[in-house]
């Protein structure tokens, strides 16, 4: 055993010492010592063991003389010696550790590099969990709220086959509405990001909600009720139904279903739009998807209580007056009948951040009505690109 | 750290190599399904509604 372990300690003082190979058989003990004393060093102390158990390291890669000299002069004091010499030059190589790094008592030395290496292990633990955060944040949240979603679709879609819709039941629609929360009430589809996107809103905007689905603020109008229906979803992960929101540009369309509806919002003009809506012949405002889109900016010197809802704006949290039934302007005393119905959609801003709040505004254009005899009648907006 | 859980881990190579990587995925798991959501609304990333 000692033979095997020995070599690699031996080797860093090979080089000055080449002739080793005629020394050994001339003088048994005493003579090689002398020329040993430079692997000695490594090892510090025990200089009387060191000649001994030394010699036939040196002589090891070599052929003949090694195994008769251990076996003659060492057997009492190897084992003695060995586990000591042996723990510096495993640390040194770690191969070696395998096989004689079990049973040496730590050294000093030991306990720093291994505390060193824990350490180490464990920031780079602690940086594998930061990435696994993310992947969860952006994927993982996203299979799970496809399922709470899927759940709510298919539940709302129950509820409406069978007739029960509390946005009906609520007699009038409007005013004595008793939804329940976090139960789904209407769908949104925005065309513009593709035929199949389509969400169930649900009923508050709590985060438990919330990952579920698209929110309707509590209080805040229904789909095509004078007033603001107000939506809160999230853009990064669980679903993610906001995710581009940033994207929509003035009179895409906002298509809200409910179980009797259709109801067609748009975006409003953007605020670098409102000047020249109707300019130029070209001007955005003349598209003909555009036909029921203006500015709601009045002629009034203050611009009337709408003056100021342009299609997107960007706030800081603790603006709740952009989903007021007079965005912008909580207090306006504009009676109930005459609110414009609009449609505000918020979420966060940038990506990732809590910093601010994207709001984007969009009023009502269009009212499909239902027909209860042919089912799955689809309004045009929907095909909009 | 990981190597004294290494040794601990009885039975052959292969036997190790499967018990590593179960313990690997119910950490994955353990994070995942119960310590990310709890610590998920404390963190400012998220929050998409105004209050006012």
């Amino acid at each position: 055993m000692p033979p095997a372990a020995v070599p690699p300690a031996a080797l860093a003082a090979a080089p000055p010492v080449p002739p080793a190979p005629s020394v050994p058989p001339a003088s048994p003990a005493t003579g090689p010592a002398k020329a040993v004393p430079r692997p000695a060093p490594r090892r510090r102390q025990e200089p009387a063991e060191a000649e001994t158990d030394v010699l036939p390291k040196v002589a090891g890669p070599d052929t003949e003389p090694t195994d008769v000299l251990p076996r003659v002069v060492d057997e009492p004091e190897e084992p003695a010696a060995e586990p000591e010499a042996l723990a510096e030059g495993a640390e040194d190589d770690g191969d070696e550790a395998g096989d004689a790094g079990e049973t040496p008592t730590p050294t000093r030395a030991d306990r720093i590099r291994t505390s060193i290496r824990t350490v180490g292990e464990l920031m780079i633990t602690a940086g594998l969990v930061v990435l696994l955060f993310v992947v969860y944040e952006v994927y993982v949240t996203d299979w799970l709220s496809a399922g709470k979603q899927h759940d709510a679709t298919n539940a709302l879609d129950e509820r409406w086959r069978s007739g029960q819709d509390p946005l009906l039941e609520g007699g009038e629609r409007g005013e004595h509405y008793n939804l329940a929360e976090g139960q789904g009430f209407a769908k949104i589809y925005i065309p513009k990001f593709g035929p199949d996107y389509a969400y169930t809103i649900l009923e508050g905007t709590t985060d438990q909600i919330l990952e579920s689905g698209p929110g309707h603020y509590k209080g805040t109008a229904l789909p095509g009720q004078p007033g603001n229906f107000a939506v809160a979803g999230h853009r990064v992960g669980k679903g993610a139904p906001f995710n581009d929101l940033d994207q929509l540009e003035s009179c895409d369309a906002l298509v809200v279903e409910t179980s009797s509806a259709w109801y067609v919002y748009r975006v409003l003009p953007l605020g670098g739009e409102v000047e020249n809506w109707t300019k130029n012949a070209d001007s955005k405002g003349n598209q003909p998807r555009c036909d029921q889109v203006a500015p709601l900016r009045t002629k009034e010197q203050d611009g009337g209580p709408y003056a100021r809802v342009p299609g997107q704006e960007i706030v800081t949290p603790d603006r709740g007056e952009v989903i007021a039934a007079v965005p912008n302007n909580p207090s306006a005393s504009v009676p109930k009948a005459q609110q414009i119905p609009l449609i505000t959609l918020t979420t966060c801003h940038p990506r990732f951040s809590a910093k601010q709040r994207l709001i984007v505004h969009g009023r009502l254009v269009k009212e499909w009505k239902k027909d209860q005899g042919k089912p799955g009648q689809l309004p045009p907006e929907l095909k909009e690109g | 750290m990981y190597g004294w859980i290494w040794r601990k881990l009885p039975g052959s190579l292969p036997l190790k190599v499967v018990q590593a990587l179960v313990l690997v995925l119910a950490v994955v798991a353990l994070l995942l399904f119960v310590v990310f959501p709890w610590i998920e609304p404390l963190l400012p990333f998220n929050q998409v509604t105004t209050t006012g």
